[in-house]
């Protein structure tokens, strides 16, 4: 028995070193491991390396605990400046939990580069497009998550201390590793009153007793001790401000929602995000990865905002459903409607105010860990609190014969100072919410596909002048085509409801002519078109997705005329013509 | 387009202040940023020991904004915030701060046991405006902004076509005007009122030209950001002038940041727009939840298994909610609010509402000892995000606003009138209100615009049924628009702004309509108001105002609430046990924390903390966190202890805001 005990605390050490450990980090890089914080900047360091023409590597400040929070920015100089092709922008990790949310950033950045002149559609969407990829957001969490013992769901928010218990203390009684294998479980007491029993179907789970049965546990909740002392176990834990509810818009405060932080942008790598991003106008689609569930997120988050314009929904739904194949399982839905409302979260700031296309990615769905072949959903059989569910069961199975039961710590007794003869037991940090490593790399794979499907529907805008013709005396109609090859319009239709920014910029100018009259061609073969009465050589404009627009201008003189398209985010084009 | 901002609150019926026409003014002339950044360095270094200077932020237009510290205790005493000038467009508010911080360093009271923490200006990039020529109001911050979101920014500002220094407004003839001159006062405009036969005959336009040649006159102003409404209470997105978010510009960041950083601020006191003192908070808003209805959505009510089909009191489900928390976690308004997603305050609460009207009536009782009694506008309200509402909503403290000046109100000639007013109607009786009378009654709706639907009778009706209180309907006319005045006459403030201009201004607050040749517009006319001549008083007033109204910022600052063991008391229970109780008490008048600042937790508790040698505490905790004492109010704290020796037991009474006290009592042996 001690002997196996002995045996069976060295596998599973061993386990955690091959877990979260390794390796040194080499491109191309390997994708059946978790890296950690400094191996995360490892990873980066070393894509940064291998590919210094393509890639730059920066900080983009710090968060509460001086981490630093490091940018990858993937562009090909060879086909222009970034800001003068469309931005894609994906990050991960928000919550320091989350942390294969990293690993699809930067399996995403693997993917790109070392596929660069080598898959035709890779080596497209890097041409014509610029990455901004930041895998950890919080980098303070993922730090700690890794170095630290957690539950799978602790260290999620940001560093920033909270007195949960409001006793003038600041994060004095979190939990504590009582049997120090790295991870918080469940603890639970003998307790014949008590109000559970074993499942007699797998002892490891708990089941409530039916009235006037006799009991045989009482729960005790997570790992840990009284630490200061006031009567109460683990109740003022690290933080807690979330990351995800500390942005610029339609922010509310802490009893609206839970983890909001003082005001917007508390954050300090939250901030420099913020800033970093608006100093990158040319972002037209964002990706923010999360787990878990399985599901690809959009906005609105909270109904009081309104529905979408149809124009961005149609956008959405195009990418969305075609993204639920890419990722069989993921269901397509609405942030607000589908999950729960949210307020300054970021794809709400991004959607609004860097006016973007905003995705969330919620990595992984523990229904794919079942040992009965079938993948079922949840929702289906959800169980009331504190009864095993029939996929808790498989659950189980599966980690006991698919993973040699590496990620469920069976109950063990321990002596607890407070309560005496306790058991500690559960599924440990690296369980519930992370795949486990075999599986990761379906998942990465899977998730910066549907990133890449996305980066290739980004506005491709071209420009046709296809008439110019005589009028009559020196006078010449000029009529002018913005075709867009993409799913995505130059500019979203939220954008143009809020008047976010100036909206794309069609103009022609010649120094021997004068544009007398301009507008929108809404109907080329009846010559009907919308004139704009004053400055009608600036026409500002969107071209839609999958979709064009034409301009009519007339215009008075000779010689060469420019015609111009300047947009922040579908790059510009100009063209030349002569009225003759 | 820039309108002189027009204030339509109901006349303030309550003797208030007008100016005294006193002339000796110490002040010569308003400061502009850069002078008060060099008045504040001279009170610095002429009180060195005192007071500190603190930079808070830089301005996008390059400019500093400072905090004056004052105080020799720092953070171990509780502090005021006062901020002023929010919008850069009230120069009394920085002389009033300026004003304010010479008078605490002056005296002892106000300094010995607070610390203070004033920054007389802002929004300094919208001030310096105030000093250069042509003379326009924007409270916009230098952040360049592109308002028409065209391709230029900032690319059509106003053009001072007359040249004499101020921009007003110009009124063209044109077909699509509405406007026509107020009879009897043909350099007032009004509506035309197409209902009543009217045809507009003016189109009104800021003075300038189309410098982009779009159509358009003066539509992109540079001016970014009023640091007034970029705070996050009712933040407004795209909203004019509010930023792009709570807290974008330095000079909102730095004050978020600040007042977070600092636990021990207890009041705030805000220079600006609008005055607390005479006008409470009002409610009114639409979306605040009703705490005495409250409706469970339907999947939490389900969970928790209680009737979704009817509303709970805050307190029914407070009581059905406990059980289910986590032990040790106390179901209170905050976590319940948010559990249920009741969302944000949107109005004051009314717990907090008594202190407001209590203090509002003291401060008018003062002005009427210090001998004011012409009446003038009410003041205005707080925009959506202003700096006032962030301190009240999310630091939960008491806040109080003061603007010093406000247009009087010109005398009328008296009409017949009811004699009743909203007020005076709130603090009558059901049988007083029926001693009125039919006609008296019928007099006082008429004045006060009420729907047809009520009728003096159909209200007295319902006052004798018991259905109605004079209270209520007090509260239903305060929430009404306000009577509209005969509107051939034009708008009220209009002609009572035109009034002071040609009594106190010589005329200098209007400039009489004069023909101009506009180059697209063609034949127009330039005139019309002064900017700030609406709520800026001359400067030889300026003196006399502070003087009457500042003193009673020492008023306001002793109700802080002032916490305190008043007593301490042990009684042995046998077998080495003692029962401890202490009594907490609030000696202030406001209470610690405001109900706002308990629903948002806002403010940290007190934390009372019990200690002895050798002692164990049997029930109670060790460390407890003192929360809810209203002002003027005691709380009862019970704890049993065990002690097997004779020894004293120490209680200790902590707070930034509220102060410290300790006890000590000995038991055992």
């Amino acid at each position: 028995m001690e002997r196996k005990k002995v045996f069976l605390i060295s596998v599973l050490a061993v386990m955690a070193v091959m877990l979260t450990q390794a390796q040194e980090v080499k491109v191309p890089l390997r994708f059946d491991y978790y890296y950690s914080y400094e191996k995360m900047n490892e990873a980066l360091k070393a894509l940064n390396t291998a590919y210094p023409a393509f890639t730059k590597l920066e900080e983009v400040g710090r968060c509460e605990e001086g981490r630093a929070l490091m940018a990858l920015t993937i562009n090909n100089p060879k086909t222009g400046e970034p800001f003068s092709k469309t931005g894609v922008y994906v990050d991960g990790n928000i919550h320091g939990n989350e942390i294969q949310a990293g690993e699809v950033c930067l399996y995403l950045a693997n993917r790109l580069l070392t596929n660069y002149g080598k898959i035709a559609e890779i080596t497209e969407v890097v041409d014509r497009n610029v990455f901004y990829i930041i895998p950890v957001v919080n980098v303070d969490g993922r730090a700690h998550f890794f170095a630290d013992a957690n539950t799978p769901s602790t260290n999620r928010g940001l560093r920033i201390p909270i007195d949960d218990d409001r006793d003038g203390l600041y994060d004095e009684d979190g939990p504590d590793d009582i049997d120090g294998d790295g991870s918080i479980t469940n603890m639970r007491i003998r307790d014949t009153l008590g109000r559970l029993k074993s499942d007699p179907s797998d002892p490891r789970l708990m089941i409530s007793v039916k009235p006037g049965e006799k009991g045989e546990w009482t729960r005790l909740g997570q790992e840990g001790i009284d630490n200061d002392g006031d009567g109460l176990v683990n109740e003022d834990g690290e933080g807690y401000v979330d990351g995800n509810r500390n942005w610029g818009f339609n922010w509310n405060p802490n009893y609206v929602q839970r983890g909001a932080g003082n005001y917007p942008f508390e954050g300090t790598g939250i901030k420099a995000i913020a800033e970093w991003m608006l100093a990158r106008p040319n972002i037209i689609l964002v990706f923010a990865f999360h787990n878990n569930g399985g599901m690809y997120l959009r906005g609105p988050s909270f109904k009081a905002a309104g529905e979408l314009p149809q124009g961005d929904i149609s956008v959405y739904d195009y990418l969305g459903l075609n993204m639920e194949k890419i990722v069989p399982g993921y269901e397509y839905l609405i942030s607000w409607k589908d999950l729960y409302a949210t307020y300054g979260d970021f794809t709400d700031f991004t959607n609004n105010l860097v006016g973007s296309y905003s995705l969330v990615g919620e990595l992984y769905q523990p229904e794919t860990e079942t040992y009965d072949g079938t993948l079922k959903r949840t929702s289906e059989e959800r169980s009331r609190f504190g009864e095993a569910s029939e996929s808790e069961r498989q659950r189980l199975l599966f980690d006991d014969n698919v993973n040699q039961g590496e990620l469920f710590r069976e109950w063990k007794t321990h002596k607890h100072p407070l309560y005496g003869d306790i058991e500690i037991g559960g599924w440990t940090k690296m369980s519930s919410r992370l795949p486990h490593p075999f599986m990761l790399q379906d998942l990465v794979h899977r998730n910066a596909s549907s990133v890449i499907f996305a980066a290739r529907q980004t506005p491709e805008v071209t420009m046709d002048v296809f008439e110019v013709k005589k009028v009559g005396g020196d006078l010449w109609s000029v009529r002018v085509r913005l075709v867009n090859k993409g799913a995505i319009p130059s500019v979203t239709y939220q954008t143009i409801k809020n008047k976010l920014y100036p909206i794309d910029k069609l103009s022609v100018a010649g120094s021997s002519a004068k544009v007398v009259a301009g507008g929108v061609l809404t109907d080329a073969w009846m010559n009907l078109v919308n004139y704009k009465e004053f400055r009608p050589e600036v026409q500002m404009c969107q071209v839609p997705g999958f979709g064009k627009i034409e301009y009519q201008f007339l215009v008075s003189g000779k010689g060469d005329i420019e015609i111009k398209y300047e947009s922040r985010k579908a790059g510009s084009i100009s063209k030349t013509v002569a009225l003759k | 387009m820039i309108k002189l901002p027009v204030m339509r609150g109901m006349m303030l019926l309550v003797a208030t202040l007008l100016m005294a026409p006193v002339p000796a003014s110490a002040i010569e002339k308003y400061s502009d940023p850069a002078a008060v950044n060099r008045r504040i360095e001279q009170l610095r270094q002429a009180n060195s020991q005192l007071v500190r200077v603190q930079k808070m932020a830089v301005t996008p237009g390059g400019r500093e904004m400072l905090m004056i510290e004052i105080g020799s205790r720092g953070t171990s005493v509780p502090a005021v915030l006062v901020g002023a000038n929010m919008t850069g467009l009230s120069p009394v508010a920085t002389e009033a701060a300026l004003d304010l911080a010479s008078r605490i360093v002056r005296d002892a009271n106000m300094h010995s046991d607070l610390t203070w923490y004033i920054i007389p200006v802002g929004n300094p990039d919208a001030y310096a405006r105030y000093f250069v020529k042509p003379l326009w109001s924007d409270a916009g911050n230098a952040r360049p902004f592109n308002d028409d979101t065209d391709d230029q920014t900032d690319e059509d500002g106003y053009n001072d076509l007359d040249g004499n220094g101020i921009i007003t407004q110009m009124r063209v003839k044109a077909h699509d005007g509405m406007w026509v001159p107020v009879d009897g006062e043909p350099r007032l405009m009004r509506r035309a009122d197409a209902t009543k036969g009217e045809k507009g005959i003016y189109k009104l336009y800021t003075e300038g030209i189309d410098d982009d040649g779009d159509g358009q006159y003066n539509e992109d102003v540079p001016g970014g950001t009023n640091i007034n409404i970029n705070f996050p209470h009712l933040f407004k997105n795209f909203g004019r002038r509010s930023g792009l978010y709570p807290g974008s510009e330095p000079e909102s960041a730095a004050l978020l940041k600040f007042a977070f950083a600092h636990p021990e601020i207890a009041m705030m006191i805000s220079f600006g727009q609008t005055n607390y003192l005479l006008s409470p908070p009002q409610g009114g808003r639409k979306g605040s939840m009703d705490t005495e209805n409250i409706r469970v959505p339907r999947e939490i009510g389900t969970a928790m298994g209680i009737d979704v089909s009817r509303t709970y009191t805050m307190a029914e489900i407070i009581e059905i909610v406990q059980p289910m928390m986590p032990p040790g976690m106390q179901a209170d308004e905050s976590i319940i609010a948010s559990f249920l997603g009741l969302g944000a305050v949107v109005n004051p609460l009314p717990e907090d509402m008594a202190f407001y009207t209590a203090i509002s009536a003291d401060y008018k009782e003062y002005l009427k000892k210090k001998g004011v009694t012409a009446e003038r506008f009410d003041p205005a309200q707080p925009e959506d995000g202003a700096f006032e509402m962030w301190a009240y909503y999310h630091l939960g403290l008491p806040v109080f606003t003061m603007d010093f000046w406000g247009l009087p109100k010109p005398k009328e000639e008296k009409k017949e009138s009811s004699g009743i007013t909203a007020e005076s109607l709130g603090k009558m009786t059901s049988e007083e209100f029926l001693a009125l009378g039919e006609e008296k009654i019928a007099a006082f709706l008429k004045e006060s615009g009420a729907p047809a639907q009520f009728t003096a009778q159909s209200l007295m009706g319902m006052v004798k049924g018991g259905q109605m209180k004079p209270e209520q309907m007090a509260a239903m006319m305060k929430r009404m628009p306000a009577p509209k005045a005969d509107e051939k006459k034009g708008d009220p403030k209009e002609t009572a702004q035109l009034a002071f201009s040609d009594t106190w201004l010589a005329e200098k607050g209007f400039t009489p309509w004069k023909s101009y040749k506009h180059p697209t517009l063609g034949e127009v006319e330039i005139g019309g108001f002064t900017p700030f001549s609406d709520n800026t008083p001359p400067v030889s007033m300026v003196d006399s105002l502070l003087d009457m109204q500042l003193p009673f910022i020492s008023d306001l600052v002793k109700k802080l609430p002032k916490i305190a063991i008043a007593e301490v008391k042990a009684t042995e229970k046998g077998g080495g046990v003692y029962q401890v109780e202490a009594w907490i008490a609030n000696e202030g008048f406001l209470p610690f924390p405001t109900a706002m600042g308990k629903r948002n937790k806002a403010p940290a508790p007190a934390i009372l903390t019990i200690e002895g040698d050798g002692m164990e505490v049997l029930s109670g905790t060790k460390r407890t966190p003192v929360n809810d004492l209203g002002g003027m109010k005691s709380a009862r704290y019970v704890w049993l202890v065990r002690t097997t020796k004779k020894g004293a037991l120490t209680l200790k009474l902590e707070s930034k805001q509220a102060g410290n006290d300790s006890e000590r009592i000995n038991i055992g042996g």
